[in-house]
């Protein structure tokens, strides 16, 4: 009984504790650390982004990949209006012809509306 | 739950949990707000300089924004933090003073008991345990204090947990004698079972 008395009122003088005067002070220098932490984080993931942005881009230009591609749609270009002078009447074809530029631009549109649905998406999940 | 939330000063403290494991800062700063003090006053319980305690605390603070989706509710915010800020000071304690509790009297290092018994009425917690050696007040201060079961305390400190339990029971005893000389009580038995 005695024991468990002294152990009540150790628990009750571990619990008191006095409030520190500076606790301002120290929870705004808690939460600066916590803010440098963070923008620290975001520079780094912006300079590693950068450098690999830089790298990849470096890569794809000494691949020759946009030559290949270009070349491709030149192709599908081409394709494209021997299917359309085709199907149209005379008169019409010429003006609807599609350049390799109109098939990049389309090229580039659909990646743009693929990434935005996707955003939808991950933000509604 | 944290939707109802109007303003940090006046949310509960499951509710500024909830906040901050979404990456709200504020919410997190008013959590240290609330709790840095008990905290800070735990660290310097346990033998940390005052310097050493704040700069702890913080760094409990951040580890517990870091994991703080691992914060369950099972038990009170303010003990979880203490729990990390706990084992943080053991670690730094083990890393610096290199001290073994395996070896119990190299760790016994007593401290000089300050005043008389007769003053013991005015002489707080604080000052009581500086009348302990260092390893008892490690013992003691971590298994009341910072939460930890002996068994926790004796994993926290790599030592054996016998020794854990003896640290305990001789600063209990010593507590005892400072806190409360003219009361009757029995032998010390640790509340916290290992």
């Amino acid at each position: 009984m005695a024991e468990a008395s002294f152990e009540m009122a150790l628990d009750r003088m571990f619990a008191e504790t006095p409030a520190f005067g500076d606790a301002e002070l120290f929870a705004m220098r808690c939460e600066a650390r916590l803010d440098r932490g963070w923008t620290a984080r975001r520079l780094l993931i912006g300079a590693m982004g950068a450098v690999g942005g830089l790298i990849g881009g470096a890569q794809l230009l000494g691949s020759g990949l946009f030559g290949r591609l270009n070349a491709l749609s030149l192709e599908s270009g081409h394709a494209i209006n021997r299917g359309l002078q085709d199907v149209l009447p005379h008169q019409l074809a010429p003006g609807l012809l599609i350049s390799s530029e109109a098939i990049w631009l389309s090229a580039v549109l659909a990646a743009v509306a693929v990434g935005l649905a996707v955003t939808r998406l991950v933000r509604d999940i | 739950m944290a939707d109802s939330v109007k303003s940090p000063a006046s949310a509960h403290d499951l509710d500024l949990v909830a906040l901050a494991a979404t990456g709200g800062r504020a919410a997190f700063g008013e959590l240290v707000r609330r709790h840095s003090s008990p905290v800070r006053s735990l660290l310097r319980r346990m033998g940390a300089d005052p310097a050493t305690a704040d700069d702890l605390a913080q760094d409990a603070f951040l580890a517990a924004f870091e994991q703080i989706s691992d914060f369950r509710g099972e038990g009170t915010f303010q003990a979880w933090v203490k729990r990390i800020a706990a084992r943080l000071y053991v670690k730094r304690w083990r890393r610096e003073a290199r001290r073994d509790l395996l070896d119990e009297t190299s760790a016994m290092d007593e401290p000089p008991v300050h005043g008389e018994g007769g003053q013991a009425d005015r002489i707080d917690l604080d000052e009581a345990l500086k009348t302990l050696s260092a390893a008892e007040r490690l013992c003691v201060t971590l298994c009341y204090g910072g939460g930890l079961s002996h068994a926790e305390a004796a994993s926290a400190l790599n030592t054996p947990l016998g020794t854990v339990k003896s640290h305990v029971k001789r600063g209990l005893d010593k507590l005892r004698q400072r806190l409360a000389p003219g009361r009757e009580f029995g032998p010390a038995e640790s509340k916290v079972n290992g």
